[in-house]
């Protein structure tokens, strides 16, 4: 007697664990349910396998990068040794992020080769063109406009690759826009020569705005010994007409001269100013990234998954009508088949349900639109244990035993064939965790917990409350056990 | 309550009635390889091969106004000339067309922002906070489909493994027959699905394999520990035994099928669309489970 009343008091114990838990810790909601965006990142190398080293140090530059970027709460995170997830929570765009996080950002500065100028002149000019006809590009396709605009593009386009004696094979016009910037781009950073300054000697970034204009530019504070190599690098060239070129990923962004005056000594003070003609945004978007640093191995944005606020609480919405719903059949089904002993198993339905939550919130289990799945699944999974322990105890009771003999026996028989059954389904759950991406493995976790909790509530808790319900005399009539009809046989 | 299954009589039939699903889904899964657009044997969704998909409702005053998917179509590609992408775009109105839903192959975060905000100045204005959005690159996609086919593979060798170690192997071939049958079979009436109305399997579909695979071994597994317990104390012959140790059975296994079945159709009836044909498998698969092993193995178990 005392035994079981310990039990019930440690499942009256837990319950209140529980609520205490869920009130304190509340549950996290997956993106699907709350509203965000979701980026995955993936390392590009050529050869070989990504080692640790390399990922680590990849993810040291997006989490600067995230930081620096100031969105708020976002949470980012390994996956599978080569990929990250970068969750943004709420209405924030995921477009800027990407920008930010896509680029390698190897910042180099470059000091021209000796006669070159009037080569690099004519480039920069074609540069300049092919930069105009993209943006003439752009509008025409945003403004509905007639063909013909396209076709000046076109025949500008066509003018441009004469004069570089280069032709792109794409067929597409913004992909031939875009394949002769590049080429141009190329050409141009081919005509200087590498310093060993680089992004690395950076140790901070700003932008202002211009004070003549409403162009934004980028200031660069070396450290000590990249101040250095900057005086000596424009000591180098000032006075000549080599030019100093700052490049970024393989463009060059800013081309200037040295005055003469910085002839002895070159540019001192440890600092240096882009301006390239910034928006405000690209601004911001070049400091953060240099702010990070260059990304040792280049990354490519593979997934992005974006979902509206209200869509997410709709989706609670909806789980939560699938959950109640389900707990509600499935309970009037075991009370209509297995009358007191149904109602045993709602009970510990309810207790179960509570002690999934509270697990949850205490891992924590992020909830996802798949993971709420699994609950619910679970929950079917559950009562499975009580039936074959509740058609045991029948059985027992038609062959004449009397209740509690019927109830141990009933428990003790069925135990090993639970335990074996949920095996099969815990394996499925440990493979799918192991090796499934991020969305499946919820469903894995909360259904692979699902059948470990259910084997404690439907063994014990059942068990406890039974036991409960046939200390009072009026509940221990046989036929409140089985259904009337059968009884009579 | 007594059950009475003639197990023995309508063995040829339970066996027959096996062997036309499988020819069935079989019939599928070759019609889908070799004559479909696809060329697949099911009909790979965008998880699997990359693409965009968007669904977003319109703000409409009382109706929305009903548009014609192809003008709208046709305004898109206007809009967004010489984009390659446009050219293999799908677009349906649901929801008395208040939502619509597209899919594209894969664009970048950009380009589908535009077709967005292209899509606002011909049919909007648009509910932002309605947005879902999926844009999977292909070769993530490729790794996706890795990956499922692995933990399939994975998986189904662990059970394999599992069921050889506690049963007999004559046990074992049959119960290892009935989960394949049951995979084979949901398989096949989705690579029909896949045919006839164009659903498309995702990574969820093999998370759904995989689930039916752990719950239906389950069952079997219960069905055959009984006959191993009535074949110890064997009053009549082996066959009657059989018989008599399914209809023991048959209540406790319908039962907990239809106690996992409940769940399920509620998820189909009210949760979200994400996991429609997920839990549409699941059921599926929990119907033929519990019929391959309640009728199925223990008839393979028959001796002539």
């Amino acid at each position: 007697m005392k035994r079981r009343q310990g039990w019930l008091f440690f499942i009256i114990f837990l319950l209140t664990l529980s609520v205490y838990l869920l009130i304190n810790y509340p549950l996290q909601l997956g993106l699907d349910l709350q509203g965000g965006s979701q980026l995955t990142l993936q390392i590009i190398k050529e050869e070989g396998k990504v080692t640790r080293d390399e990922l680590e140090a990849v993810n040291s530059v997006i989490d600067k990068r995230v930081n620096n970027l100031g969105v708020s709460e976002s949470n980012l995170q390994t996956l599978g040794g080569d990929q990250f997830i970068l969750e943004l929570p709420g209405e924030q765009n995921p477009l800027v992020a990407s920008r930010v996080l896509g680029k390698t950002a190897l910042l180099e500065f470059r000091t021209q080769k000796e006669g070159t100028s009037t080569n690099l002149k004519t480039l920069q000019l074609q540069r300049l063109s092919i930069k105009e006809l993209i943006e003439q590009y752009s509008f025409a396709e945003k403004s509905q406009n007639d063909d013909n605009f396209l076709k000046v593009i076109q025949d500008d386009l066509k003018d441009i690759e004469q004069e570089l004696n280069y032709s792109s094979t794409n067929n597409d016009l913004y992909g031939k826009l875009i394949e002769i910037k590049k080429y141009v781009d190329k050409e141009i950073t081919n005509l200087f020569i590498k310093t060993d300054l680089s992004g690395k000697d950076l140790i901070n970034a700003g932008r202002r705005q211009e004070q003549t204009n409403s162009n934004w530019e980028v200031l660069l504070t070396f450290s000590n010994s990249g101040g250095e190599k900057f005086a000596e690098i424009t000591k180098s060239i000032a006075g000549t007409n080599q030019l100093l070129a700052i490049i970024l990923d393989g463009e060059s962004i800013s081309e200037a001269s040295v005055g003469n005056q910085f002839a002895s000594t070159g540019i001192t003070g440890g600092s240096a100013t882009i301006s390239g003609k910034f928006s405000a945004e690209n601004a911001r978007e070049l400091e953060v990234q240099l702010k990070g640093g260059s990304l040792p191995l280049p990354i490519e944005i593979v997934e992005t998954n974006t979902i509206g606020a209200l869509l997410g609480s709709k989706n609670i919405l909806k789980s939560l009508y699938a959950a109640i719903s389900g707990l509600i059949f499935v309970g009037i089904f075991m009370i209509f088949n297995y009358r007191i002993l149904g109602f045993v198993s709602v009970i510990s339905l309810i207790l179960y349900g509570f002690f999934n939550l509270a697990i949850y919130s205490l891992i924590p289990v992020t909830l996802t639109l798949p993971g709420i799945s699994g609950l619910i699944l679970s929950i079917g999974m559950a009562v499975d244990a009580n039936i074959l322990i509740f058609e045991r105890i029948r059985e027992e009771l038609y062959d004449g035993n009397t209740l509690t003999r019927s109830i141990e026996s009933g428990f003790q028989r069925a135990n090993s064939s639970i335990v074996d059954g949920h095996i099969t389904t815990l394996l499925s759950c440990i493979v799918l965790f192991l090796l499934g991406t991020n969305f499946v493995k919820g469903f894995a976790a909360t259904l692979g917990i699902g059948v470990l909790i259910s084997l404690f509530t439907s063994l014990n808790c059942s068990k406890t409350i039974l036991r409960f319900f046939t200390t009072y005399q009026s509940l221990r009539l046989k036929n409140l056990y089985l259904p009337r009809n059968n009884f009579s046989n | 309550m007594k059950y009475n299954l003639e197990l023995i009589k309508n063995k040829k039939k339970i066996i027959g009635f096996s062997t036309i699903l499988i020819f069935f889904s079989l019939l599928g899964i070759l019609y889908s390889t070799f004559n479909t657009s696809y060329k697949k044997p099911i009909n790979l969704g965008m998880d699997f091969v990359g693409g965009n998909e968007l669904r977003i409702e319109r703000v409409c005053e009382a109706e929305c106004s009903n548009l014609p998917p192809d003008s709208v179509l046709e305004n898109l590609r206007e809009i967004s000339k010489n984009n390659k992408n446009f050219n293999n775009i799908k677009l349906q109105f649901q929801n008395n067309n208040k939502l619509i839903s597209i899919r594209t192959p894969y664009l970048s975060i950009e380009e589908s922002n535009n077709l967005i905000s292209n899509l606002d100045n011909i049919v909007g204005p648009l509910n932002y906070e309605s947005k879902d959005s999926r844009l999977i690159g292909p070769k993530l996609g490729k790794r996706l489909l890795t990956n499922c086919v692995t933990s399939l593979l994975v998986s189904l060798f662990a059970i394999s493994l599992y069921i050889t170690i506690r049963f007999d192997k004559k046990y074992a071939l049959f119960a290892l027959l009935a989960l394949f049958h049951d995979l084979f079979i949901v398989f096949g009436i989705f690579s029909w699905l896949g045919i006839i109305l164009s659903v498309e399997v995702n990574s969820l579909f093999a998370v759904s394999l995989l689930t039916i695979a752990g719950y239906s071994v389950n069952d079997t597994v219960v069905i055959f520990d009984r006959i191993r317990e009535n074949l110890k104390s064997k009053k009549e012959g082996h066959n009657e035994t059989i018989q008599l140790s399914v209809n023991e059975s048959f209540r406790r296994t319908t039962f907990t099928s239809i106690t996992t079945l409940i769940p399920l159709l509620s998820l189909i009836l009210f949760g979200s669309y994400t996991l429609f044909w997920f839990s549409l498998a699941l059921s599926l698969g929990i119907i033929v489970g519990s019929y391959s092993s309640i009728l199925l193995a223990p008839s393979l178990l028959l001796k002539d």
